[in-house]
């Protein structure tokens, strides 16, 4: 019962797979998280308002907020939705003795749990096997008999039931923190209200947490696009999949649709996908990812969709021509989900494409409304937005004023191989310091695994850059496998102000791919240097 | 003893080969030549401004035997510089001698590039990645493929393909030396004197001779022990065993264990301690310990070997000290390495060695003997290649570009390639304890099952993150992880090391979702923190 209600709570349910091939991919294993998960959609009562001690806060620049003394409302916090941001800001101002509820549409833990990060980790996991398939044959592997197959249904039954595992583990966070939640879509109506399903709560202070939801343009068949949200719960594989767009989001699902044996293209408007990453770790994934057999094409927009007779669609380019697939998935940047808030009734400014602007403590031009996560626009990641939330709690709830820091952040692109990044690119460098002031260390190699397989599209690539000034490493970009794991560190690293002499005096680990970070010795300034000599010569 | 003859049998082929092209795939960073090594920025003025008083002396040695008219040719010697062992350390310390315009020959009598590359390191790392791939079939299940039928190992293929692939690295050393200028000697290098060695016969002389000969497996002598083969001989089995019995605790011995269970054998590990892995954390010890049992490696303790008898079917049966027996198909052991210096001369050339046959080295790698150097396994510092190298490199940039430096052996990274696998850097808990006290050292840690495995739950893959914090400077002192790519992760976490990270830096590093490794930048309560909240509580309880 519990499992219908969250399929048809499931705002990220479209149209035109919404029925009964999402039903069948529900896992019938109950788990005990999932029998759990009943308890806690218990009806909603409302509790007794209780006065919290703090002082109102000062009127001063960039003050520092704190809870306000007005306690004749039915909440200390409300927080509109469960997802990173708000689970986590919700739990951590409960344990700061606030009392707090929290609305969810849709099933907790946001868009990360649920249609994001750990889904999309999931199948980054299994699209994997294709190729160890048939690099464990070079490695004394015998696969008899036919190719393996995929089972779709499996992944996503199995993929769901942890999510549903998730859900729960989630829910009882919340219940074991005393925080209550309201099941349903939250509006604002008036500055301290707001009503959930035609139930209207009061807070001293309210958080908006709604995050983001994928954005597809208007074009003639662009209702036959799919978005991420649908991919995760597709019936069967498609044979043939167009994505479109040119983030990570839209490289990782090229990467596990290819992985799982689909045909796959992606096109770009651009010139080259993943604006934002360090040029050469574009160029380098792009190469990769064309010599698995990824169709790539940059500058290159769709028109048109329609849908066949066979239930495929042809696509029709901006320039002309046209491309026939099974699937067509748009990945063209995320909104945020502030449509249906009615934020005007509380008098809460939006900027940009909706989002909600906020200073560095979290807090909207409404002096008692804050936002974190996704729908300001700062960093959309998770573990950002439960760096938010968090500081969010701690400076009202805490007595702890702390405010996010942005400087340094790692993060990974689950691709095959995946990248790291964390710092400046190289262009951001150089338009920093001047090309002058820039040492570039980089390195492109066949990591000792492909050595054995030969498989081609398995180059890795690891960069440092250096400010020469004070040779403190300002950015560390990778291709690699375990690129994840390992920017998590170098991330670390560069918080301590890893200088490269650092680098340098660190003994390699043998035989890793990551050694070559620490035995990075001519940079190209030094190599061009010594072909210009030796061309003079 | 089972012969060697497999490892020496690709010196052969290795010495009739046309040192054959370079085919672009190698990472090239770890071989091309280094002319100045950033960190020697720092360093390059110690010469006449030393910055301690071993590096003076480097610097006068340096002046000492320059002085003898080296670099320039008219030495009286044949060489500048006769390096015994083109392994590891004897590799880069001759080409980057030589690269500093010395002339410079290196004997060696098996094949190029030494143990790591022969039969340590790199075949080893090879047959890892190979023997995870049942797993992966297993695994691959979870996530919606069906695999007809389970695959099985042509054992032959996985070592046709290794020794290519080592045929193809040799080559690329011999190339390396070639290109360098370093002269190839092929033989059992043996010393004569403090200038001198001896090769095939063939006397040569140099000002100053280097011992990079490293190590080779040892095996205790028992009833039976000529049955047994060691690292050398795995690498070249002509099948896969059924059965294997490895003895040993090291991180060779582990990591074979591993390997052969990955492949299909049935593993039974023996270690006569309490506990395999000394020398690493013991939580780190103890949970891979469980891992590998969960795996259904049988791995036992406080056991020894006896005697092991051949059977009739070629099957070996092997005695334990408790009297009971385990029969298998291969009895490996892994029970430490020693020195390769019995047969080296060294006595003639008066250099002293230690009781297992090491050679005692100052920090500027020179032995007893000013003329006679050493760096490497057989030096029994630290038996790492990155170490043998970075001692090689130091070695010939003190000699021989009159920039003195020596190997820092604080913070070095480094992995078991078990399954999964160990990282580790810096002070174990039990060091930190003995260095800083008790009441100075914070311990963090966290045991979990990894994402990729919530979906397969497959018993044998939880993971560990652990941080040793000292804490009166909140210096983060040592970290250890169990995780698959701990190999790559610990690499960063000796750079982060090195740089002097305090735990409040890891806390403020925000997390890479979805990885393991956030968990090591959100470890928020020490063990000392929950021991107390847990007593606190307890004390509430009592008291209602
Ligand atoms: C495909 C994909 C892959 C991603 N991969 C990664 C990754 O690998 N690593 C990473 O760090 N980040 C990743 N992200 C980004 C990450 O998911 C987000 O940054 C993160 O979830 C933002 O958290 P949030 O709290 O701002 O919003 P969300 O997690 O989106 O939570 C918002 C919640 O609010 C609810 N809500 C919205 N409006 C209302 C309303 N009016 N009333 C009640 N409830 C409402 C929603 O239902 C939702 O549960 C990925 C995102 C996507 C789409
Ligand atoms: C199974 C195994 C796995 C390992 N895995 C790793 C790992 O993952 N990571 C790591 O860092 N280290 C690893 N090691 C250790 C690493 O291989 C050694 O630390 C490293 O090779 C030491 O280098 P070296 O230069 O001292 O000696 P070696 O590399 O052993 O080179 C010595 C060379 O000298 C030659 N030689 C000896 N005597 C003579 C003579 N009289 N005349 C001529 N030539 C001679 C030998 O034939 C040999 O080629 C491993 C070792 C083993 C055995």
């Amino acid at each position: 019962m519990a499992r219908t209600e969250w399929v048809k709570a499931s705002i990220w349910m479209p149209p035109s797979i919404r029925g009964a091939s999402i039903h069948r991919t529900v896992s019938n294993t109950p788990s005990s998280a999932t029998d759990e998960y009943p308890r806690f959609l218990l009806p909603w009562v409302p509790l007794p308002a209780l006065p919290l001690v703090s002082s109102p806060p000062s009127s001063t620049m960039a003050p520092v907020p704190k809870a306000p003394t007005e306690t004749s409302y039915d909440y200390d916090l409300f927080v509109i939705g469960a997802g990173s941001g708000g689970v986590r800001a919700s739990r951590i101002a409960a344990g700061h003795g606030a009392r707090v509820a929290v609305a969810e549409e849709g099933p907790l833990g946001g868009t990360c749990v649920n249609v994001g990060c750990v889904p999309k980790k999931l199948f980054s996991y299994g699209s994997h096997y294709r190729h160890d398939f048939t690099d464990a044959v070079k490695y004394g592997w015998v696969l008899s008999g036919e190719p393996p197959t995929v089972d779709w249904g499996v992944l996503v039954a199995n993929k769901n039931a942890e999510i549903e595992r998730l859900n729960g583990v989630y829910g009882r966070m919340l219940e074991k923190a005393g925080v209550t939640l309201l099941r349903g879509t939250a509006k604002f109506v008036d500055p301290h209200t707001v009503e959930v399903d035609g139930r209207r709560v009061t807070a001293a202070t309210i958080l908006i947490a709604v995050g983001g939801t994928p954005f597809v343009p208007s074009f003639p068949g662009s209702e036959h696009a799919i978005t991420s949200n649908e991919a995760f719960y597709l019936p069967s594989l498609p044979r043939r999949v167009l994505l479109v767009g040119g983030g990570y989001i839209s490289v990782e699902f090229a990467n596990v649709f290819h992985g799982y044996g689909s045909e796959v293209t992606q096109a770009y408007r651009g010139e080259l996908f993943l604006r934002g990453f360090d040029k050469d770790v574009r160029t380098h994934l792009a190469d990769q990812m064309r010599e698995r057999g990824i169709d790539l094409r940059f500058n290159t927009d769709v028109e048109s969709v329609v849908k066949n007779d066979d239930g495929s669609f042809t696509a029709t380019w901006k320039g002309g021509g046209t491309l026939t697939v099974d699937l067509v998935m748009y990945a063209t940047g995320r909104n945020p989900m502030t449509d249906k808030l009615n934020v005007d009734a509380a008098g809460v400014k939006r900027g940009k494409g909706g989002c909600v602007p906020v200073d560095e403590w979290s807090r909207t031009n409404v002096d008692h409304i804050y936002a974190v996560g996704d729908v300001t626009d700062r960093m959309a990641l998770t573990p950002v937005a439960l760096g938010e939330g968090h500081c969010f709690a701690d400076t009202v709830y805490g007595g702890r004023p702390r405010s996010p820091k942005y400087d340094n952040i790692p993060t990974a692109v689950f691709s095959h191989p995946a990248i790291g990044t964390v710092g400046m690119t190289e262009a951001e460098a150089v338009a920093e310091y001047g090309e002058d002031g820039v040492d570039v260390f980089k390195s492109d190699f066949k990591p000792l695994r492909h050595t054995l397989t030969g498989r081609s599209g398995e180059r890795e690539f690891m960069k440092l850059l250096v400010r020469r000034s004070d040779d403190v490493v300002v950015g560390v970009h990778l291709v690699q496998e375990a690129a994840g794991e390992m920017i998590q560190l170098a991330g670390v690293a560069l918080k301590a102000g890893a200088t490269k002499a650092v680098f340098d005096s660190t003994i390699g680990v043998h035989p890793t791919s990551a050694e070559e970070l620490v035995t990075l010795r001519t940079s190209e300034r030094a190599k061009a240097a010594a072909a210009a000599k030796e061309a003079k010569a | 003893m089972a012969s060697t003859s497999a490892f020496v049998s690709i010196a052969p082929v290795l010495a009739k080969l046309p040192l054959c092209r370079a085919s672009s795939v190698l990472r090239t960073s770890v071989f091309t030549p280094v002319r100045a090594a950033p960190s020697s920025r720092h360093v390059r003025a110690a010469p006449s401004v030393p910055q301690r008083g071993a590096a003076q002396r480097g610097a006068n040695r340096w002046a000492t035997t320059m002085a003898g008219g080296g670099a320039n040719g008219s030495s009286k010697y044949d060489y500048d510089l006769f390096v015994i062992g083109a392994g590891s350390g004897g590799v880069r310390a001759s080409r980057i001698a030589a690269g500093h315009g010395a002339r410079v020959a290196v004997a060696e009598e098996a094949a190029l590039g030494g143990t790591c590359v022969n039969v340590g390191c790199v075949p080893k790392k090879l047959f890892s990645y190979g023997s995870h791939y049942s797993h992966d079939f297993a695994d691959a299940a979870k996530y919606g493929w069906s695999v007809p039928e389970m695959p099985t190992v042509d054992w032959p293929t996985l070592i046709a393909n290794k020794n290519a692939e080592i045929l193809r690295l040799n080559g690329i050393y011999g190339r390396m030396l070639e290109n360098a200028g370093v002269e190839l000697k092929v033989g059992a290098a043996t010393l004569t004197g403090p200038h001198s060695v001896e090769v095939n016969g063939v006397a040569h002389t140099a000002e100053t001779i280097l011992v990079a000969v490293g190590g080779e497996p040892f095996v205790p002598t028992f009833p039976g022990s000529e049955h047994v083969i060691t690292s050398n001989e795995a690498f070249f089995l002509e099948s896969l065993p059924r059965r294997v019995l490895i003895a040993g605790g090291g991180y060779i011995a582990v990591e074979f264990a591993c390997i052969f269970h990955g492949y299909g054998s049935q593993v039974t590990q023996l270690y006569r301690g309490d506990l395999f892995l000394r020398g690493f954390d013991h939580d780190v010890r103890t949970h891979l310990a469980g891992e590998m049992t969960d795996r259904g490696i049988d791995v036992r303790f406080n056991t020894d070997v006896k005697a092991v008898v051949k059977n009739a079917d070629g099957s070996f049966t092997t005695t334990l000290k408790d009297g009971s027996t385990v029969e298998t198909d291969v009895v490996m052991f892994a029970t430490g390495r020693k020195p390769k210096t019995s047969e080296l001369g060294l006595e003639a050339a008066g250099v002293t060695t230690g009781k297992s046959g090491e050679i005692p080295v100052d920090d500027f790698s020179q032995t007893n003997v000013p003329s006679i150097y050493a760096v490497g396994d057989v030096t029994d510092r630290v038996a790492l290649t990155p170490v043998a190298i970075a001692e090689g490199h130091c070695f010939a940039d003190t000699l021989f570009d009159n920039n003195p430096r020596s190997p820092n052996y604080e913070y070095i990274p480094s992995a078991v390639f078990s399954q999964p696998a160990i990282g580790t850097c810096g002070l174990t808990e039990e060091q930190a304890v003995a260095q800083f006290g008790e009441d100075d050292v914070d311990v963090f840690k966290s045991a979990f099952r990894p994402l990729k495995h919530t979906l397969t739950q497959r018993p044998g893959e939880r993971e560990l993150m652990k941080l040793i914090v000292r804490r009166s400077t909140d210096v983060v002192v040592g970290v250890h992880v169990v995780q698959s790519a701990a190999g790559e992760l610990i690499q960063l976490a000796g750079v982060a090391l090195k740089a002097g990270v305090t735990k409040k830096l890891f806390d403020s590093t925000i997390g890479v979702h979805p990885t393991s490794a956030e968990e090591l930048v959100t470890l928020r309560q020490s063990e000392r923190a929950k021991a107390e909240a847990a007593a606190a509580a307890e004390a509430k309880k009592a008291t209602a």
